[in-house]
């Protein structure tokens, strides 16, 4: 293994289904020598494509989950990661695209700019990923890449610039020329493997002149020394260009365009140029930690192998030889032997076997140093866990964990369906720490729990696909809560003489709203009304009722509990005397406190081309939203909203369907709210009727 | 208390101008200052006591998106309302924020007619009327008169009033009546004119047009930390 970090470069392979993807990384795969025939997605010979390495992707020829597999191009590493496709933004997508430093973004030469294009393309700029564009499929009829570039302009707004112009295009498409080096490149031999480099050909040379000019202007404004070149008549050395081409890139605010034909085996090495030219290395990447010590205080990494380690977790899988993590190194080097610590859980791990990753096969190494990526064998741990050194205290990802807002019934098709479902919750709740499961003991039903209807649709999706687990869902349900919004007082006394030792406690006292905790119990009993040893089971008592509003049965938050003054009985009182008597206090000043419900808000963040704003917030109004503000951007606009998330369901098919499915949206927790009250009746209704049939 | 609180300390009634409203619908108004010295802050002060009033403000912003903008509100009103019970503080704020509307253009994308298609996006389906709006970021130097033209003409059609921030540069001395060369092309067009001037590590807020002739002349101090007058 060599180490020289600027010869890294770790990318992510985004694009539309069916624009190419998995191809172009077949390809990529076989000039790098990393396998040694091409096996296409489809291919007639059955071995399919290497990156697919599951069952299921290559018999349809689809990527469900490739592996994070590395190859070799001129000297320089690169790691191709897993971008997963699914447009929710779930903490386990939020990790993949945190580990990549850089993306080639396909697109089809026919079809352009389409809607998953503008998702991934608006993932890359959340994350801030610079990006080089691969125009597919030029061997198509009816490819048009300057169209394309149009679109890249246009419909996603980025400054999008031709490196090269295509040499014939269609069933004539030969190769394409180098606008950098004024150069014609060939793409020959069996796969393409053979480059020929020529002379620009005399009817192109006009165009390839224009162009070039083009990319000379949009780069002049990343580099002074290019604009005085310019100014002078120099000529400009191919370096200089690629070099303020690099430093657009960088910033985000030019993306070169590269193009050709993978499956054609056209295009594809002077893309593995550019990948290597243009997109950055791990330390040109700004990497921020959360420093546990200091309040989650964000601290810059500086990506230098002789610190201590940092690095994270970003994907498990479970393979034959147990639990594989995959893990980035951003600070410090990961050796065999070396021992880290889980800041999660504090739980000290000895680094075994270390491993990079080629789609399905591996490789043995002995260490990972900063900014590279590859597995560890052997140890237990979740996916977002962050490794460091002894002695250090920094997480790669907040600790915070919001709760679920949202749960869902589930109940297997099969007994074998059954074993499946339970093998896969176990390892979803481990990947993703805000999606949980548990059994009603009521129902006896198992309940998930997660984020958002699509977080669990997602989840229930990777069921069936991963574990072949068949579930039948039950209709979601919000997490309401209760609250009170007034102080009241109790005195109750729990006097129970039925045979036996009887069974008497006195408690008085009141309680109030608090905002800023779940629960506050205070104890301002003086001169021993109520004995010291059954204070603690007072609390018990009052806290057991938090549990379940006594009305609408939904969890209690936000009471302060003050107990003043009781009364006990040498004999008959007990721990359970005065548990029960705190929960008939509860009962009896709980209703008193005027009591409300609180609903879970989501913070609603559309993004749609501006000629949809005005529907699309129409719909957010409709469904009790509060609309924040819009953001224009150019040709798409940004509507921040706060909508309730009973309002939500189904909302993503009525988005799709009001805006031509050019219009996306991510949801998460903001704060928890009143209800109306005429919306309260109805959820009052509606518990009502579900004790009903549960009785 | 809140309510009162924050009535009680407006810049403008303070500074001399006649009543809440100051302005009539289809009136301008501007904040003019150097760079830094608290423009956004000023007026969404000035927002924020109209929308305790329960009218509607629509904050257009050139510079700065939704979410910084929210900060503003977020953070001035939690200055003014400090020392309150949290929750009551809280309540307010929820209920407040339903009469605020941000809207975020990019300078070079800003224009009255696609401005016009937002607002009536939002006034068709009932959803937001602004009472009074705030633009934040318009370049006076480089606009025409022309464009204040028309959203004079936007403001009195649909009955609001506009707030403006003016950015005033250093390098550019005043004229006698204290307006800035490159404003005088449009200072006719508007009703009120309040300036923020620095003296020191002071901060002065002063009346230049439109309050009323009974009004104090002198200019008020502000607390540059939080932009609230000094008491």
């Amino acid at each position: 293994m060599k180490y020289d970090d600027q010869k890294i470069r770790n990318i992510g392979i985004s694009a539309h289904i069916d624009s190419g993807k998995t191809t172009l990384s077949e390809r990529i795969l076989f000039y790098t020598k990393r396998i040694h025939a091409i096996h296409d997605v489809k291919g007639k010979d059955g071995v399919g494509a290497t990156m697919d390495s599951m069952d299921l992707e290559k018999e349809r020829g689809i990527t469900i989950a490739s592996a994070a597999t590395y190859c070799e191009w001129n000297g320089y590493e690169i790691n191709i990661i897993d971008t997963p496709g699914h447009v929710d933004f779930t903490i386990e997508v939020e990790r993949s695209l945190r580990v990549l430093d850089g993306a080639i973004l396909v697109l089809c030469s026919v079809g352009g700019v389409q809607s998953q294009s503008i998702t991934v393309d608006q993932q890359m700029k959340r994350y801030k990923v610079p990006c080089i564009a691969f125009i597919n499929k030029c061997d198509r009829s009816g490819a048009n890449p300057f169209r394309v570039i149009g679109q890249l302009r246009t419909k996603l707004g980025h400054n999008a610039v031709a490196m090269q112009i295509p040499i014939g295009l269609e069933t004539e498409l030969k190769g394409v020329v180098d606008l950098v080096e004024m150069k014609a490149v060939y793409y020959e031999g069996e796969n393409g493997e053979d480059i020929r480099i020529e002379e620009i050909p005399g009817h192109l040379l006009d165009e390839a002149k224009a162009k070039r000019e083009e990319l000379i202007d949009a780069a002049s404004l990343f580099s002074d020394e290019l604009t005085e070149a310019i100014l002078e008549e120099k000529e400009i050395p191919p370096a200089m260009l690629l070099a303020a081409v690099r430093k657009g890139a960088l910033k985000r605010e030019m993306t070169p365009v590269y193009m050709g034909s993978a499956y054609k085996n056209k295009g594809v090495q002077s893309l593995l140029d550019g990948v290597t030219y243009l997109l950055p290395a791990p330390s040109e990447v700004e990497n921020i930690a959360l420093d546990m010590n200091n309040n989650e205080e964000a601290v810059v990494l500086s990506s230098d192998p002789e610190k201590p380690i940092i690095a994270l977790a970003f994907k498990l899988e479970d393979g034959q030889y147990g639990q594989l993590t995959y893990i980035r190194v951003y600070e410090g080097t990961v050796e065999k032997g070396s021992t880290i610590i889980n800041v999660r859980n504090g739980k000290k791990v000895k680094v075994g076997r270390v491993v990079r990753m080629h789609a399905d096969q591996m490789e043995d190494v002995d260490l990972l140093r900063a900014g590279y990526i590859g597995a560890l064998f052997g140890i237990e741990c979740s996916s977002g866990d962050t490794f460091v050194s002894p002695g250090l205290n920094m997480t790669m990802t907040s600790m915070y964990v919001p709760k679920p807002v949202i749960s869902l019934a589930i109940v297997p098709k099969d007994n074998k369906s059954q074993m499946s479902m339970s093998k896969a919750l176990n390892r979803f709740s481990k990947e993703d720490p805000t999606f949980k499961t548990h059994v009603d003991p009521e129902t006896n039903e198992t309940i998930i729990e997660g984020m958002g209807e699509l977080h669990l649709d997602i989840y229930v999706e990777r069921m069936k696909r991963e574990y072949s687990a068949e579930v039948t869902t039950g209709n979601p349900r919000v997490a309401y809560r209760e609250t009170i919004t007034q102080r009241a007082d109790f005195n109750y006394t729990h006097k129970k003489q039925t045979g036996g030792s009887g069974q008497f406690g006195r408690i008085a006292g009141f309680i109030e709203p608090v905002s800023d905790a779940e629960f506050i119990f205070e104890n301002k009993v003086f001169g021993g009304a109520i004995p010291t040893q059954f204070i603690s089971a007072c609390e018990k008592g009052f806290q057991q009722s938090m549990a379940k509003g006594p009305k609408l049965e939904f969890p209690i938050t936000g009471v302060k509990v003050v107990i003043n003054d009781g009364a006990s009985h040498a004999v008959d009182s007990s721990d359970m005397a005065f548990q029960a008597a705190a929960r008939g206090a509860f009962r009896e000043a709980y209703l008193r406190a005027k009591p409300v419900i609180h609903e879970p808000i989501m913070k609603v963040v559309v993004e749609s081309p501006t000629e949809f704003q005005g529907p699309v917030m129409g719909l957010l109004n409709q469904r009790r939203g509060m609309i924040i503000g819009s953001q224009d951007e150019g040709v798409m606009c940004v509507i921040e909203s706060q909508v309730p998330l009973a309002e939500m369901f189904g909302f993503s098919t009525i988005l799709r369907s009001a805006t031509q499915g050019k219009a996306q949206f991510t949801m998460e927790f903001a704060v928890y709210r009143q209800v109306p009250q005429s919306i309260a009746e109805k959820i009052a209704l509606e518990a009502a009727q579900n004790k009903k049939t549960a009785a | 208390m809140i309510k009162k609180e924050m009535i009680n300390r407006n810049p403008l009634t303070t500074l001399g101008y006649a009543n809440q409203d100051v302005m009539p619908n289809g009136g301008l108004g501007a904040v003019l200052a150097h760079a830094g010295l608290g423009k956004t802050a000023l007026l969404v002060q000035m927002a924020l006591n109209t929308m305790l009033q329960e009218k509607p403000v629509l904050h257009v912003s050139l510079n700065d998106a939704v979410s910084k903008v929210d900060v503003w509100y977020r953070e001035l009103f939690n200055d003014i309302s400090e020392g309150n019970d949290p929750a009551e503080i809280q309540m307010y704020w929820e209920k407040i924020q339903t009469y605020r509307f941000i809207m975020t253009f990019r300078v070079e994308g800003f224009s009255v007619p696609k401005l016009e298609e937002r607002l009536s996006d939002l006034m068709q389906q009932n959803i937001f009327k602004p009472h009074t709006m705030i633009i934040d970021g318009l370049k006076f130097d480089e606009s025409g008169r022309g464009l204040l033209v028309e959203l004079k003409e936007m403001a009195e059609k649909y009955a609001m009033r506009i707030w403006f921030t003016v950015h005033t540069h250093r390098h550019e001395p005043p004229k006698e009546d204290g307006l800035p060369l490159s404003f005088l092309h449009v200072a006719d067009l508007f009703d009120v004119l309040v300036q923020l001037a620095a003296k020191g590590p002071e901060v002065y807020i002063k009346a230049l047009k439109g309050q009323s002739p009974d009004a104090r002349k002198d200019a008020l101090l502000l607390d540059p930390a939080k932009m609230l007058i000094k008491e």
